[in-house]
């Protein structure tokens, strides 16, 4: 039976700098948290925190009832019984993927621990792979052995720490798929730290916001994107065009003074017979949408649109905003 | 041309590869002409008597005091610099680089102190028989005049390098290793001796290989301490037998000795990486030891530096302020020291220069010249002197007016090139490729080039370079005490011939010299060591 990990009011500080301050985050056994923010927002911090790789300062970390760290005591990692696997695979060098796997096996005995790992070698598509050394596998592979190295020893959460990040992009969805399927199949609680929006709404079924150390909103991923707290928030899941309240172009939307709009681009909608009129100036194909930057009385706002019917440069087109994708928020407050 | 085997780089010669190969030939020649001499030239009577009497108690010598001296070795600079990569406790910082101030005395000085601190008359002695009341046949002491005493004395100098490749195998390990064996549930002690210890195991084999060379090359410590070994043999087999190629017989079983030792190191790197998978650094963030655990690792830290500096280097001032030795017996010395390690340092210099200059340290001469050069530096300065013998012999010269203080200059550049080849192409290899050829683009000729862009960039790197060329010129012993100019006595040879009298006060001082001077390029060292940026190897 799998347990909540969670955090309790935790702090943490290097010197006067606060690192992560009073988060409180439960991560749900068999679903996926994706925790966002930029760098330096604590997100590794908070991730080391929940490993306890380091002490909180204040507040508590737990698996279930059981308290794993509170200040001046923290479990050593070793007997957490958490996985974790890192941007830059840690592989250990001197070992083949077989034995990488077989690491934390060891209570097994030799030869259980051997069948084990090779299971899993083969369910991530490596048992050809079993022989050899991390130099001599690709990226993929290198981190495909981690995740199985994680997951071999049935820990009680899984950590993982922008584990795609360095993975050419070809490369990474098919990775990321065959891991994160992997994980939940576990039905353990998993905490997936990036900073790539895509990433976390593609796979996870949680998303927290961390800036500045504190956490901003977290949810259901569709319910955050949907219904951000603050444009920072809004910002964090994806591109948005910001306009403060005097600069929004009339008819456009009613932005009370000292707010912002924010809007998503599939939130600007071209309209023929629109009233709100604006001048195309770049159109251009960016994978599956174009992307199309529009002047509005010196006031840059960019839509996405399908490719047929997409304007051209030059054009004078008609737009209105998607109440579902446009938010008002007080502006000043980052 | 990357793609080439290095025959076949080697083989496409280039003219402007001339003055490269030129250079590797110069430091190649010694080496050389001690092979041809030891399997052309009769051995004559003394070979026979070295063979059936003295061969086997100087290769015992030589393997017994490797084995000993790599086992101090290992089992002091390992754990050692593991304690201070991985965590925090009193003194750590300065530790850091405490521990490889030892590398500055050179052998011999450290046999000197080590042999009085401990002999019958010595201070522990003394105090041992003034605490009991015992005699001095009543108990056993340890005596440095031993193989172990020689295999201790030559350990406590050289763990420095041990303890640097092995510092630098622990800090060049993703720490997210370590952290990842942690998750897997291996307790901190399983996870140094399963992850952390086999992914820096190269690195240590390399510092170990050149520790042990070094055990290998050292004569003035094996005769002070009368023990005897392959390079005091070689020594032993000119001066005394005055037989070039009974000692160059000698210098090829030592030359294999030391080629073993070389492959050995490249064998254990093995198939298994030790490189890291990981892209991306993250700095150790050392845990704090506190209690008991925090006083032993520091006070393991501080027994390995005071038996390493602090007992022989204190020793030896004491022994010279004690007796009021002044500086002024040895200022002769002091100036044929200058002169002997400058012409030595500044002939190396050239050498390297060319090196590192023809094709930026990678055409097929540089190639050769590099290989030599490294080769070479693995070389005892006995072996290289030998040659240099045989080849002024060859030639009818004698070692009379200038010829002794080129040869001198030629056998210190032959040892010592790489050492200064080595910081000029790594300044090289740092600067974007991109630069010459915008140079190109701008219409410079290879030579304008080279003078105006290669050199300036070379120079960067090239006064540490320098430093370590005339510091380990002033050092070496053996090819001194063979090859310098008639009763021109160097620091090293004055050293050498006041401590074989047991005139260890005036022996005090010239050691302390070249301490000190061995200090420049060492204190050099650690500033480099605790300035690196993490991510950086020292």
């Amino acid at each position: 039976m799998s347990e909540v990990l969670s955090a309790h009011n935790v702090s943490r500080s290097y010197g006067p700098a606060n690192v992560v301050e009073s988060v409180s985050l439960a991560l749900q056994p068999g679903a996926i948290t994706a925790l966002l923010g930029g760098s330096g927002a604590g997100k590794s911090t908070l991730l080391r925190l929940f490993a306890g790789l380091e002490p909180v300062d204040r507040g508590e970390i737990r698996l279930g009832d059981r308290v794993l760290s509170s200040p001046g005591s923290t479990l050593a990692p070793e007997k957490r019984r958490i996985g974790l696997i890192f941007q830059d695979f840690a592989l250990f060098p001197h070992l083949t993927a077989l034995q990488n796997v077989m690491f934390g096996l060891k209570a097994l005995g030799r030869e259980p621990a051997r069948i084990e790992a090779e299971g899993w070698l083969h369910r991530l598509d490596l048992t050809a792979r079993a022989g050899a050394f991390p130099h001599e596998l690709s990226g993929g592979e290198q981190q495909r052995v981690a995740i199985a190295r994680a997951l071999a020893p049935k820990p009680a959460a899984i950590l993982m720490d922008e584990p795609f990040s360095g993975l050419d992009p070809a490369l990474r969805s098919y990775v990321r798929d065959a891991a994160l399927e992997a994980v939940r199949e576990a039905g353990i609680p998993a905490l997936l730290v990036t900073h790539d929006p895509v990433e976390a709404l593609d796979s996870a079924d949680h998303v927290a916001i961390l800036k500045s150390g504190q956490l901003q909103q977290e949810g259901p991923a569709a319910e955050v994107y949907l219904a951000p707290v603050s444009a920072d928030v809004a910002a964090a899941l994806g591109p948005v065009t910001r306009i403060r309240a005097g600069e929004v172009p009339a008819g456009l939307a009613e932005v009370p003074a000292g707010h912002e709009l924010v809007v998503r681009p599939e939130g600007v909608v071209l309209e023929e017979g629109a009233a709100v009129r604006a001048r195309v100036v770049t159109s251009q194909l960016t994978g599956a949408m174009n992307r199309v930057v529009m002047d509005m009385d010196g006031q840059r706002i960019v839509a996405l649109v399908p490719r047929t019917g997409a304007p051209h440069p030059g054009d004078e087109v008609g737009l209105r905003l998607d109440p579902a994708l446009a938010f008002i928020f007080p502006s000043g407050a980052t | 041309m990357a793609g080439l085997s290095l025959p076949r780089r080697i083989l496409r010669v280039r003219p402007a590869d001339g003055p490269a190969m030129l250079a590797g030939a110069i430091i190649a020649v010694p080496v050389v002409s001690v092979l041809v001499a030891a399997l052309l030239m009769g051995g004559g009577e003394a070979w026979d008597h070295i063979r059936r009497t003295l061969m086997m108690p100087y290769l015992g010598g030589t393997l017994g005091t490797l084995a000993m001296a790599a086992g101090f070795m290992l089992v002091f600079a390992v754990p050692a610099a593991w304690l201070v990569t991985m965590y925090d406790y009193p003194g750590r910082p300065v530790f850091e680089w405490l521990l490889i101030l030892p590398l500055a005395a050179p052998g011999y000085v450290l046999a000197y102190a080590w042999g009085d601190l401990m002999g019958v008359g010595g201070p522990l002695q003394s105090a041992l028989r003034e605490m009991t009341g015992w005699a001095a046949r009543d108990y056993w002491f340890p005596s440095m005049r031993s193989m172990p005493g020689l295999a201790f004395v030559l350990a406590s100098g050289l763990y420095p390098y041990v303890y640097l490749t092995a510092r630098a195998g622990f800090v060049s390990q993703s720490v997210c290793a370590l952290e990842a064996a942690r998750s897997l549930g291996a307790s901190p002690l399983r996870s140094f001796w399963n992850v952390a210890l086999p992914a820096a195991r190269p690195a240590i084999a390399a510092g170990l290989a050149l520790a042990m060379m070094e055990v290998a090359a050292d004569y003035g410590a094996a005769e002070y301490l009368g023990v005897p070994t392959l390079t005091f043999g070689i020594v032993r087999a000119w001066k005394s037998f005055g037989e070039p190629a009974a000692a160059a017989r000698l210098a090829m079983i030592l030359l294999v000795l030391v080629v073993g030792l070389v492959l050995a190191e490249r064998r254990s790197r093995g198939r298994a990486g030790s490189q890291q998978s990981s892209t991306r650094w993250r700095s150790v963030s050392r845990t704090r030891l506190r209690g008991p655990a925090a006083w032993s690792a520091a006070a393991f830290c501080l027994t390995g530096f005071t038996i390493g500096f602090i007992m022989p280097v204190g020793r030896l001032v004491w022994r010279a302020a004690e007796a009021h030795e002044t500086i002024a017996p040895v200022g002769e010395a002091l100036k044929n020291t200058l002169i002997l390690a400058g012409s030595g340092a500044v002939f190396a210099f050239v050498l390297a220069l060319v090196i590192a200059l023809a094709g930026r340290g990678k055409g097929p001469g540089a190639a050769f010249a590099r290989l030599t050069a490294s080769s070479a530096y693995a070389i005892p300065g006995a072996v290289l002197a030998l040659g240099a013998l045989v080849v002024l012999g060859g030639l009818g010269l004698t070692l009379t007016g200038i010829v002794p203080v080129v040869a001198l200059a030629w056998v210190y550049a032959s040892r010592f090139t790489a050492a200064g080849a080595e910081p000029m192409v790594a300044a090289l290899d740092r600067a974007p490729a991109s630069l010459g050829q915008a140079a190109e683009s701008l219409g410079a000729s290879a030579w304008r080039r080279a003078r105006e862009v290669d050199l300036p960039i070379a120079l960067s790197g090239a006064s540490a370079g320098a430093l370590i060329l005339f510091v380990e010129s002033l050092k070496e012993l053996p090819a001194t005490l063979m090859l310098r100019p008639f009763s021109w006595d160097t620091l090293a040879v004055r050293a050498n011939a006041y401590a074989a009298d047991e005139r260890l006060a005036a022996a005090a001082v010239p050691s302390l010299m070249i301490t000190l001077a061995g200090l420049v390029p060492v204190i050099l060292l650690s500033w480099r060591l605790s300035h690196a940026r993490p991510g950086e190897q020292a």
